[in-house]
């Protein structure tokens, strides 16, 4: 009996003893396991934005760059800041650029990739840069340009979320409507938004 | 007279017919020149913060989890006007944040089918207010704000400011754009199956 207690006893103290060990070395895999995770998801992160820099932004970059080189050097850049400029630097001009974008027909052809409202983002934001068009038309103008936004993708957008054939043939024609309505909407918030925007200077 | 190595040499310009091929050697080159000054520019003004920018945001994303905002999905296909801000408004802002274009028009799967054009008409035009502060939802079109926003640094303004009420205004500007095509949705919807029904 008192062997069997000692025995007890001391299975105790080993087991208390490993128990000590045991517990330590899991904290250590658990911190190591965390770590290790956090590391992961933050070198994940990283390959992820080089990834997505290397193949869409840098692209883009370099297209921007030579159409910017070529709309700058030629003068072909003042050409058409007499033409933009003064569309672009009254509500009513914006409104006119927003409601051609916005026409049902015209909005699906310019939406793909959003180059076109990238391009005209460009070309404006030099006209900004070279004071033709003053900064606070900055706001209005970025909803002016880009009220065609995902008119190309509304089928597939739909179909992401699983929508019925039914839902897409009303869906279409209901947001290529909607944005003749919002559209300039958007232009006349952003307009009124932007009042006290960089007017200091 | 010296000629002093670091005094300009004023050469007259080339004649003739080296002359103009000369001058349109160098013209056609200034071309290609002015878009590299203005290529290593974005490189250098753009690049390095959009990274850092980029990398942090998709480590939250990532740590975080897209199965947590579903549930934001569930609550906004409730019926009743107070569920409209849900439906347009932050389940649409969370979607883009979190799962990025093209990805976050799934999250209409959650919604009736009479929701689902204005969620996704909705959350489309989220892609772009939110790039001034988080590029990350949509690195592939961000120049329909860089665009406009390098004209502002151009001037030497700050950008914050602009950033921010893009968001803003854009927020209002999906709540509006989510319940006028949804109204536009029922109609058609109900036009639809009128004429079906005449139809059979």
């Amino acid at each position: 009996m008192s062997t069997s207690v000692e025995e007890k006893s001391t299975g105790n103290a080993g087991s208390s003893g490993s128990s000590v060990l045991g517990k330590a070395s899991s904290v250590l895999v658990r911190v190591g396991k965390a770590v290790g995770g956090v590391v992961g998801v933050l070198y994940q992160a990283g390959r992820d934005t080089i990834d997505t820099v290397i193949r869409n932004i840098i692209p883009f970059m370099a297209f921007v760059s030579v159409i910017v080189g070529i709309v700058n050097y030629t003068g072909l850049g003042n050409v058409l800041a007499n033409f933009v400029a003064p569309l672009a630097s009254s509500l009513i001009g914006l409104l006119a650029i927003c409601i051609f974008c916005a026409i049902p027909i015209l909005s699906p052809v310019l939406g793909p990739g959003a180059v076109i409202a990238q391009v005209v983002g460009v070309l404006l934001g030099t006209r900004i840069g070279a004071g033709d068009i003053p900064p606070q038309y900055a706001l209005p103008a970025l909803f002016a340009i880009n009220p065609q936004v995902g008119c190309d993708f509304i089928p597939v957008g739909l179909a992401l979320g699983e929508a019925e054939p039914e839902t897409v043939e009303a869906g279409v024609p209901a947001v290529l409507f909607s944005r003749l309505i919002t559209g300039p909407l958007a232009v006349v918030l952003a307009y009124f938004a932007s009042f006290g925007l960089y007017s200091s200077t | 007279m010296y000629v002093l190595a670091a005094e300009t040499p004023n050469a007259e310009d080339p004649t003739g017919f080296f002359g103009v091929l000369a001058h349109a050697a160098e013209w056609f080159i200034g071309l290609f020149q002015a878009g590299a000054d203005n290529f290593v520019g974005l490189l250098v003004g753009i690049i390095p913060l959009l990274i850092v920018l980029l990398t942090a945001v998709n480590a939250l994303v990532r740590a975080i989890g897209i199965e947590r905002i579903e549930r934001f999905g569930e609550m906004a296909a409730r019926p009743g006007i107070q569920w409209y801000p849900v439906r347009y408004l932050l389940l649409p802002v969370l979607s883009v944040f979190f799962l990025t274009n093209p990805m976050c028009y799934t999250m209409g799967r959650f919604l009736p089918e009479k929701y689902k054009p204005a969620f996704y008409d909705s959350a489309v035009s989220f892609v772009h207010p939110i790039l001034g502060l988080f590029p990350h939802a949509n690195p592939g079109e961000l120049f329909v704000y860089y665009g406009i926003a390098a004209g502002i640094t151009t001037l030497g303004l700050g950008l914050g400011d602009l950033a921010v009420r893009f968001l803003l205004v854009g927020m209002v500007v999906i709540l509006i754009r989510g319940i006028v095509t949804e109204l536009i949705t029922a109609r058609l919807l109900a036009r639809n199956t009128r004429t079906e029904g005449a139809l059979a």
